[in-house]
């Protein structure tokens, strides 16, 4: 099985991490580099600053557990969706922008793949896994509004990431599907 | 009818009496402020919760396995282009 996460941001990264025992192989997507910001709230070390962050995170898997990735440091296009995302089993939406993320579900419904999405508040309080076929992306309710960062975060993160590898671990070893919602008040499978 | 779970602050919680599921989203935003505002949401108390709280929150509904409609009160999460009308959300 391919499992491919388009986006390895916060939660990207760390359900990468989560899932690298999982039997199939990880394909990692993004083009976007690691900056030193990034290392409060997503799984880079500081030697990986100034790499391409699906590249840095192959080699991170490589040489701290000795996993095998894919790695494409590329932007998702329309023109590229196909190259990059046909061969997968299931797609995983960890981007953090409605166009994407549309980019995305519009390919999975149009080959059938099955492809769940997730994602955290700008606050840090909230996260949302959720299966295509219940997923409509947000759109921001202002131009360049931020989306969530900082330190302060991460166990909200956290929480949300492994939650999402506890979903991909039970659709690669149980074929199910399930939606769920992390709040303060705990996680809660819708 | 359904139940509506409202998130608030981190926090969430279901509405404990089923509402209309018909309503229009900024009627549910108006009466999750007013149930807030008045303790009716066990644990999501907040005598001086602002009249606009929700007006960017996302009102979902989904099914459940079971077939029960449920809907979700909640901040929006990804980000991206600005904001177009908001079309009703409702999924099954």
């Amino acid at each position: 099985m391919r499992i491919v996460i388009c986006g390895v941001g916060a939660l990207g990264s760390h359900a990468a991490v989560l899932c690298r025992n999982l039997p199939a192989t990880l394909r990692l997507v993004d083009f976007d580099r690691v900056e030193s910001k990034n290392l409060l709230g997503q799984a880079y070390v500081k030697p990986s600053i100034g790499k391409n962050k699906a590249t840095a995170l192959k080699l991170q898997l490589a040489n701290f557990y000795g996993v095998a990735v894919e790695a494409f440091g590329v932007r998702l296009t329309s023109q590229n969706t196909h190259e990059l995302l046909d061969e997968a089993d299931l797609l995983v939406d960890c981007f953090d922008n409605h166009a994407s993320r549309t980019l995305v579900s519009t390919f999975a419904r149009a080959r059938a793949r099955a492809c769940v999405h997730a994602a955290v508040s700008g606050d840090g309080t909230y996260g949302l896994i959720r299966w295509d076929d219940q997923f409509v992306p947000d759109a921001e309710d202002e131009e360049g509004q931020a989306t969530c960062e900082g330190g302060e975060h991460l166990p909200m993160i956290g929480l949300v990431s492994a939650t999402l590898a506890r979903t991909l671990q039970e659709f690669v070893e149980l074929g199910t599907r399930t939606n769920s919602m992390v709040s303060r008040s705990g996680i809660t499978r819708v | 009818m359904a139940i509506l779970n409202i998130t608030y602050d981190g926090m969430s919680v279901d509405y404990p009496r089923k509402i209309n599921d018909g309503l229009a989203d900024l009627d549910i935003r108006r009466i999750a402020v007013e149930v807030v505002r008045s303790g009716e949401v066990p644990g999501l108390h907040i005598a001086g919760l602002a009249e606009r709280a929700f007006d960017h929150y996302v009102v979902d509904r989904l099914r459940t396995p079971q077939g029960e409609l449920r809907m979700y009160l909640r901040p929006k999460v990804p980000f991206g282009e600005p904001a177009g009308d908001e079309a009703f959300r409702c999924v099954s």
